[in-house]
């Protein structure tokens, strides 16, 4: 059997280190696609902890016109770290819908006003949320024109 | 001729000449014939160093995400449109009532006290847990026969989000084509319920 060695002298023997290497950078190829920086952390606050959904589908990409809601234990709305109590979130909604047709029809969109709008709201309601407020949140949201919603859980705990 | 040297010597000195053959000895070729080619030894050691911190970097900085979304697609209320002129706003399908509303199926979630989920039933039948609710799902879908399903999910207000966000993970991994909602406070009467009233108004008519 031929040793896979490299002998160069007596005593000093050089491993074959290719085969190595070609693991290891094979490796770093996977970990490299694999990483994140960030992005799949849109919107993401320790203040909520997301619910735990194991069947979940894992999901695809989000669109790129996204609006990220986080919403906390008590069904306030966590926009810019402050929460908004029940009474001012449908003037919030309005405010956010308004903003984003003015945005449509800057951008020439003939049937901004009366379309309704592409933008996908994120929701992050934590855990021990109540469904109420889910809904209605959501259904606020209805009102103002949103109609596509992307419900953040986990599949599993994280780290 | 060979210089004397062994295969493999690599390159051997030229031989001298001259003296040795002044001395009688047997005459040699001074031809230069090349031996094997020497190996150029590349120092990968260092390569490998780095190519290990790397490693070491990635596999520390790796968190695979555990998080995923459940994409819902909610008709936008025609209350959200002020600005439409009157009849001249597209028909668009999302803001039309749903014909078949009737044939979609309806889950239906209860909650105790705390919060939690304490039944869950598919129209009126009464499922154990979600494994349940996904695989009557999966057979309601096969009998479907290609035809998009569509389920209502009418939980109590007192529910907590998570059980309910389970819910609808397990609709839209079972394959239900779309997820509504129904508004809040509007949970449709248990058939528990309705027995209990009905027993209580026959109770109360009879003397």
């Amino acid at each position: 059997m031929r040793s896979h060695g490299r002998r160069m002298g007596p005593g000093v023997l050089s491993p074959n280190l290719t085969p190595l290497l070609d693991v290891v950078l094979q490796l770093i190829t996977f970990f490299m696609m694999l990483v994140h920086f960030g992005t799949r952390l849109d919107g993401a606050t320790k203040a909520v902890r997301l619910p735990l959904a194991p069947a979940a589908l894992p999901g695809s990409d989000l669109t790129f016109d996204r609006m990220s809601v986080a919403m906390d234990a008590q069904g306030r709305l966590l926009i810019e770290g402050r929460a908004l109590e029940m009474q001012a979130q449908a003037a919030w909604w309005a405010a956010q819908a308004k903003a984003r047709r003015a945005g449509l029809e800057t951008l020439g969109e003939p049937n901004a006003a009366i379309d309704e709008l592409p933008t996908v709201v994120i929701l992050r309601a934590d855990r021990a949320a109540s469904y109420r407020a889910v809904r209605r949140a959501l259904s606020e949201a209805q009102d103002n024109g949103f109609a596509h919603f992307s419900l953040v859980v986990l599949r599993s705990q994280s780290r | 001729m060979s210089t004397g040297a062994g295969p493999g010597m690599g390159l051997s000195p030229l031989v001298p000449s001259g003296p040795a053959i002044a001395d009688g000895a047997a005459p040699r070729s001074q031809a230069y014939r090349p031996g094997p080619p020497e190996d150029v030894m590349f120092p990968v050691t260092p390569m490998l160093d780095m190519a290990f911190q790397l490693l070491a970097f990635f596999i520390l900085t790796f968190n695979p995400s555990a998080e995923t979304h459940i994409d819902l697609d909610l008709p936008a209320t025609p209350a959200a449109l002020p600005s439409a002129p009157r009849g001249e706003a597209p028909p668009m399908l999302a803001r039309n009532v749903d014909s078949d509303l009737e044939n979609d199926v309806l889950v239906r979630a209860e909650a105790d006290e705390l919060g939690d989920l304490k039944t869950l039933r598919l129209g009126d039948a009464p499922l154990p847990d979600l494994s349940a609710l996904a695989g009557r799902l999966r057979r309601y879908i096969q009998l479907m026969d290609g035809r998009p399903l569509r389920v209502r999910l009418a939980a109590d207000d007192r529910l907590r989000y998570e059980p309910a966000a389970q819910i609808v993970a397990t609709c839209q991994a079972a394959g239900v084509a779309a997820i509504r909602l129904t508004q809040p406070g509007a949970t449709p009467e248990l058939p528990g319920r309705k027995l209990q009233t009905r027993k209580s108004q026959r109770s109360g008519a009879s003397p």
